[in-house]
């Protein structure tokens, strides 16, 4: 019976072994795929790079499943979705916005590392609008995430019928995107396969005179398809400098 | 050299149909006026099944055949199937042109030359290469016969024989003739296939010159005197020596497509039906040439003299009739005819399709030709001017954002970059700003009402103050920021606008 093989001496250090495959990881990270006869399973996600949350998410949000980040003003929904546009365009991937709130705010988004030049802003004029805007992107296959933006208009979201989220469920597994909706309350009902609920707890102002410096959040899973929903995680997003 | 030619035998009855697909198979007769006593230009093989042809007046033809389809000819419809010949022509080979109209007994007909030289290894033979030409024409809806030979004049001679001999009962029929064939194959024809003119054919047929044959046993120096440079002229096709400049490559890139309506209309919806007509007309002459459609100009010539002329812009070549539609739609809602429509042109000049290099190891993103169409379809959703990619303007204005083309960099170019800081808290705009109702102890906001914000103020950092645009009334602008946390939690941007006296939310911190 034959031994096993040595280790080959050409192989670079443990140490320096781990900076490049950390590197490789960035770089490549949504297109590493990992072998199974489930194809939802070795779909990749979109991490936030936050490492708190991305450890609750078991990874990040998945590509080709409908998230939803919901919960009041000022509880860092938006600044989530941000981390993980950002953390998208990174690795070169092209990304669109359906604003139908019309928030988006491009200083605000470069400051938070979104390229960009890699993001489709679609800035739709009503809901259904914007729902056939969502489709339309998630019909195009090659976007990897499609962030919707419910926050406006809520009762307007609330009434769409659970049908629409279905299509769009549908479009988002076909194109292998990850669909993120942004709203107050949950509108997608059972469609989403991840719904996180993100709660303000502080607001930090610090020195004097003030200087306001973050805002501390509570991140936890109302709902998600894959595995069971760990323990709430608590965020620092902490303000960065514009330009 | 080889070139082909093709040719529509009754332009005005193809151009008919070719606009309106709905008469395929129903007895059809096109004549020079409106009226009874018009004559008829040429009539559709099941009208002349009964018994009408060209030439009758028009109650003549309708005694004959009661459910006859009577159509008055239309220049504008001429125009654009002589154009779409063209570009069926262009799809095939990159040399073509319209051949000049004819006179005489091929007033009707409309033919184009392509160069068919060196095209065995995409089409194997010449008559592989002329079958697929008559294809594509048959597809933009001109039926054609083709026939290739050695030059321009004797290709056209050859597809004219090919109508006479095969009768007018089929379309799409192909010759390619070999150059040692051709003498042959000339000599034995009517000279009126060479289309002498009247005032020639009149002379030679009193010389008793009825065929090719004839005419070139005729001595050339004597032909010229006693007949003319013309007959001198015909004498050289008839010998295949006729002299032609080469054939030119596409370079005009403007397609057209236009009807003139049969009564005038001003409501949108029958517009809205002719417009798709005229834009699936133009998205298949496209598609024959691989192109895609760019910004659209609508023209419609209205009743009382007038014309509406408007450009709709087109966010990326696209060949979707449903985005274009929905784009005229919105184009026509926005500003509506001030008179009744009575013709209607559209025009685009033909834009390639975004191309893409792809690499192994990076995000494909979407295929050019899919995001060329989504724009456009986001385009037609959302309006012209809200679709691109998002840029974060340089000025000091914190409402300024503004919107560029979107058209993302190949992944290679933004490897480079550091990596994105983590954690950071982002701002959603208000836009337009949100007022408020403040009231302040000292210089410091403490009390908020607002659609956004209410109640004590709990925290406040600022103000920073932000000025700019002076060298304008307009543009001046002047505000004191301040971060305000609120009692029910919301934190926000809020100033105080100097230039309008009023207090404002311009940003929530979420």
């Amino acid at each position: 019976m034959a031994s096993p093989s040595p280790v080959p001496t050409g192989l670079p250090a443990p140490s320096t072994r781990g900076a490049k495959l950390d590197r490789l990881l960035r770089d490549l990270g949504s297109e590493l795929r990992r072998g199974g006869s489930d194809p939802r399973a070795a779909r990749a996600d979109l991490a936030t790079g936050i490492p708190a949350l991305d450890g609750l998410l078991g990874g990040g949000l998945a590509r080709g499943e409908l998230s939803e980040l919901h919960g009041p003003l000022s509880s860092g929904r938006t600044s989530l979705a941000l981390a993980l546009l950002a953390r998208a365009t990174e690795i070169g991937e092209v990304v669109a916005v359906v604003d139908a709130a019309d928030a988006f705010h491009p200083a605000s988004a470069r400051s938070a590392g979104v390229q960009l030049e890699r993001v489709l802003w679609a800035r739709p004029p009503g809901v259904g609008e914007a729902v056939r805007a969502s489709e339309r992107l998630l019909q195009a296959r090659g976007f990897a995430a499609v962030l919707l933006d419910a926050t406006g208009r809520a009762a307007e979201w609330e009434a769409l019928p659970a049908a629409i989220w279905q299509r769009l469920t549908r479009a988002a597994a076909a194109g292998d995107a990850a669909l993120i909706v942004v709203s107050l309350r949950r509108v997608t009902g059972s469609h989403a396969g991840l719904a996180l609920q993100l709660q303000p707890r502080q607001a930090r102002f610090t020195g004097t005179p003030a200087l306001f410096e973050g805002i501390e959040v509570e991140a936890a899973i109302d709902r998600q398809r894959r595995g069971r929903p760990g323990r709430p995680a608590s965020l620092s997003l902490r303000t960065a400098r514009e330009g | 050299m080889r070139i082909a030619c093709a040719r529509v035998a009754e332009l005005p009855l193809a151009a008919e149909l070719r606009a309106h697909p709905e008469l395929r198979g129903r007895p059809v007769a096109i004549s020079d006026g409106a009226g009874a006593r018009a004559d008829l230009l040429c009539v559709s093989r099941e009208a002349a099944r009964a018994g009408v042809r060209a030439g009758m007046v028009a109650a003549h033809a309708r005694s004959l055949c009661a459910g006859l389809a009577l159509r008055v000819a239309s220049p504008a419809l001429e125009q654009t199937a002589r154009n779409a010949l063209l570009d069926a022509a262009f799809s095939c080979a990159p040399r073509a042109a319209l051949a000049p109209r004819s006179g005489g007994a091929f007033a009707g007909e409309a033919a184009v030359f392509v160069d068919a030289a060196g095209t065995s290894a995409l089409f194997r033979s010449e008559a592989g290469f002329a079958t697929a030409l008559a294809a594509r024409t048959g597809a933009l809806g001109l039926p054609a016969d083709v026939a290739i030979a050695s030059s321009r004049s004797v290709a056209q001679i050859a597809v004219r024989q090919l109508a006479c001999a095969s009768g007018a009962d089929a379309d799409g029929r192909v010759l390619a003739l070999p150059p040692e064939r051709e003498r042959a194959f000339l000599a034995a024809l009517p000279i009126d296939l060479l289309d002498p003119g009247d005032a020639l054919a009149d002379a030679l047929t009193r010389f008793g010159v009825h065929t090719v044959r004839d005419l070139l046993a005729l001595p050339r120096r004597g032909l010229a005197t006693r007949l003319g440079a013309d007959a001198l002229a015909l004498w050289r096709i008839a010998r295949g020596e006729s002299i032609e400049t080469p054939l030119p490559e596409a370079r005009d890139r403007d397609l057209a497509e236009a009807i003139d309506l049969e009564a005038p209309e001003s409501r949108l919806e029958p517009l809205l039906f002719v417009l798709q007509g005229l834009l699936s007309r133009l998205i298949e002459r496209l598609d024959a040439r691989h192109l895609g459609c760019g910004d659209l100009d609508l023209s419609l010539d209205l009743a009382d003299g007038g014309r509406h002329a408007r450009r709709i812009g087109v966010a990326a070549p696209c060949g979707e009739l449903r985005v274009l539609i929905r784009l005229a739609r919105h184009a026509l809602e926005a500003r509506p005819l001030a008179a009744p429509a009575v013709g209607v042109r559209i025009a685009t000049r033909a834009t390639p399709l975004r191309r893409d290099q792809l690499d192994l190891f990076r995000p494909a993103g979407p295929a050019p030709a899919v995001l060329g169409e989504t724009l456009a379809a986001l385009h037609s959703l959302c309006g012209e001017t809200r679709v691109g990619a998002p840029v974060a303007v340089d000025t000091h204005h914190p409402d300024d954002a503004a919107l560029a083309p979107f058209a993302p960099p190949a992944a290679r170019e933004t490897r480079e970059r550091e990596p994105p800081f983590t954690g950071a808290l982002a701002l959603r705009a208000l836009r337009p700003p949100v007022p408020a109702q403040v009231r302040q102890q000292g210089q410091q906001p403490a009390w908020i009402r607002s659609a956004i914000a209410n109640g004590r103020v709990v925290r406040c950092a600022g103000p920073w103050r932000t000025t700019g645009g002076w060298w304008s009334p307009e543009e001046r602008f002047a505000f004191d920021q301040f971060d305000v946390q609120s009692e029910d939690g919301v934190v926000v941007r809020l100033r105080f606008d100097h230039v309008r006296r009023e207090w404002q939310i311009d940003a929530i911190y979420d």
